[in-house]
């Protein structure tokens, strides 16, 4: 079989139809900061929180660090331990967050743009809560 | 178990947060809204006791066991594995601590208290070769028991390649006539999950998806759920740049295999096989095939164990006969005096084992 009839397609690495140009940046990132902003002026219309899911998107290792770039570090990061590290960290834009979620080795497992007010993850659950108090209760009663 | 799901995995060390982060995961893994993945969390967390989870019936026939390894033994304590909490697993052959008659009874009682509602889960193939006597269990055929507990099923999870396609059972020259569940089961909604073996988080999103939705996810032409086997694992396996630049291994310990390029030409079925491999990857994301250096076998594909040979590249002649009759020739062209029959089979032995290089494919 010659090897023209072989199905493969030569493209040098800088070109233009190539997987990504030479600086890894594919061009879908600075749109995403339009959606970002639809987002945003929900949350401050409706106070209706949202999150886009960054590994569903075709983003490049280097348009992502653009976008975490772009969008900044702003007051608060917090770290969540449990089954590996998740980082929830809020951009310069308050409101938004960024959040990274690590498996027990150390992987991102998965990768969050969360536009809310407190990160859905952050905020204890009313069933935790009532665990802590009868906690507390015991406490209390040590206390005598 | 006792309880919500979320007591189990609070006792099991697993806080409510772990396990919102894990259906998170989860959902963008199964390519669902973000939200989803809170939906999911809460419909498995909140399910209390006094809500009868969901029956599954597993039904091993002609299989290795491999796939049952692969969902338990994934890695552990794995919150894959808690997931099943949130099931009542009332005949698994391989799992459960009855045996013989008490086993046959818990089969029938879960049949009888869940008709029409139970998940039935098949691994293995169904062999119909001496009406199906290759394979029997309590004395009666895997055909017979499979249609019998098939009636009163709600959905059908034909788990692995066997049971999804007929896999290494129906290899050729298939001796006990194996066939997949689809191919008995036609009135039943049956999703594929086929694999040797098949990733756990795509059984335990599937498991989600139906614990939540109470519906099996949406499917592609073969049956199998689309957020998986959406895209080829060349579509998204992290050496397709080096094919895209024509940079190629020609040997597994050449320059290029060193440099981690594309294995296309060591017989990677990549580009024709359907899975999450190259994005979900194996042992809780440790790597896969290709990035462990080979290439990928195409387990997931109906009938890869008779698609030419692991080590052809896509680009040769899959059709053995087909080989056979360039090998002769080539053969008759040099005045070999060798039967035509052997020739042809040492011809095709060496290019089997040996890898493809630029000369074996002009042949």
């Amino acid at each position: 079989m010659p090897l023209e009839n072989i199905p493969i397609v030569t493209v040098s690495a800088g070109a233009a139809v190539g997987p990504a140009p030479l600086d890894g940046l594919s061009g879908n990132a600075p749109v995403l900061l339009r959606e970002i902003a639809e987002h945003v002026n929900r949350l401050l219309a409706t106070g209706e929180s949202s999150a886009i899911d960054l590994n569903a998107l075709p983003l490049t290792p280097a348009d992502l660090d653009w976008l975490q770039e772009t969008l900044g570090t702003g007051e608060i990061a917090i770290t969540l331990e449990s089954d590996g590290d998740s980082t929830l960290n809020e951009t310069a834009c308050p409101g938004v967050w960024w959040v990274t979620h690590h498996n027990e080795h150390g992987a991102v497992v998965s990768r969050f743009l969360e536009v809310a007010f407190v990160p859905e993850l952050v905020k204890a659950h009313p069933e935790d809560i009532k665990i802590g108090l009868e906690h507390l209760d015991l406490l209390i009663s040590g206390l005598s | 178990m006792q309880g919500p799901l979320i007591d189990t995995l609070a006792r099991q060390g697993v806080t409510r947060r772990t396990f919102f982060k894990y259906c998170a995961t989860l959902a963008s893994l199964m390519a669902l809204p973000p939200s989803a993945g809170r939906a999911m969390a809460e419909a498995m967390a909140a399910s209390p006791a006094a809500v009868k989870r969901p029956s599954v019936i597993w039904l091993p026939f002609q299989e290795c066991t491999g796939c049952t390894e692969s969902i338990t033994r994934s890695h552990s304590p794995t919150i894959e594995g808690l997931i099943f909490d949130a099931i009542s697993l009332d005949y698994q052959e391989t799992l459960m601590a009855a045996a013989g008659h008490q086993a046959e009874e818990a089969l029938h009682k879960a049949m009888k208290d869940n008709e029409g509602k139970y998940l039935l889960i098949v691994d293995g193939s169904i062999p119909l070769g001496l009406d199906g006597a290759y394979s029997c269990i309590a004395g009666k055929s895997n055909l017979e028991t499979l249609k019998e507990v098939a009636k009163g099923a709600a959905a059908i999870v034909a788990m692995g390649s066997c049971a999804a396609f007929g896999g290494i059972p129906k290899a050729n020259p298939n001796p006990t006539g194996a066939v997949s569940v689809s191919d008995v089961i036609k009135d039943k909604p049956i999703i594929n999950i086929p694999g040797c073996p098949p990733i756990p988080v795509v059984m335990t999103g599937v498991l989600a998806h139906f614990l939540t939705f109470g519906s099996l996810p949406e499917m592609d032409s073969k049956g199998r759920p689309k957020a998986f086997y959406g895209e080829t694992i060349h579509d998204r396996c992290y050496r397709r740049p080096f094919y895209d630049q024509g940079k190629f291994a020609k040997t597994f310990d050449d320059e290029g295999a060193r440099k981690g390029w594309c294995l296309f030409e060591l017989g990677c079925k990549g580009p024709v096989t359907y899975n999450a491999c190259a994005t979900v990857k194996w042992n809780g994301g440790t790597s896969w095939p290709v990035e462990s250096g080979h290439g990928c076998l195409g387990c997931s594909e109906p009938d890869f164990w008779d698609a030419g040979g692991f080590y052809k590249a896509l680009s040769m002649p899959a059709d053995p006969l087909k080989m056979v009759s360039a090998a002769a020739a080539v053969g008759a062209a040099a005045g070999v005096a060798v039967s035509f029959a052997n020739r042809a089979k040492k011809s095709a032995a060496k290019a089997g084992h040996e890898t493809t290089t630029l000369a074996d494919l002009e042949k």
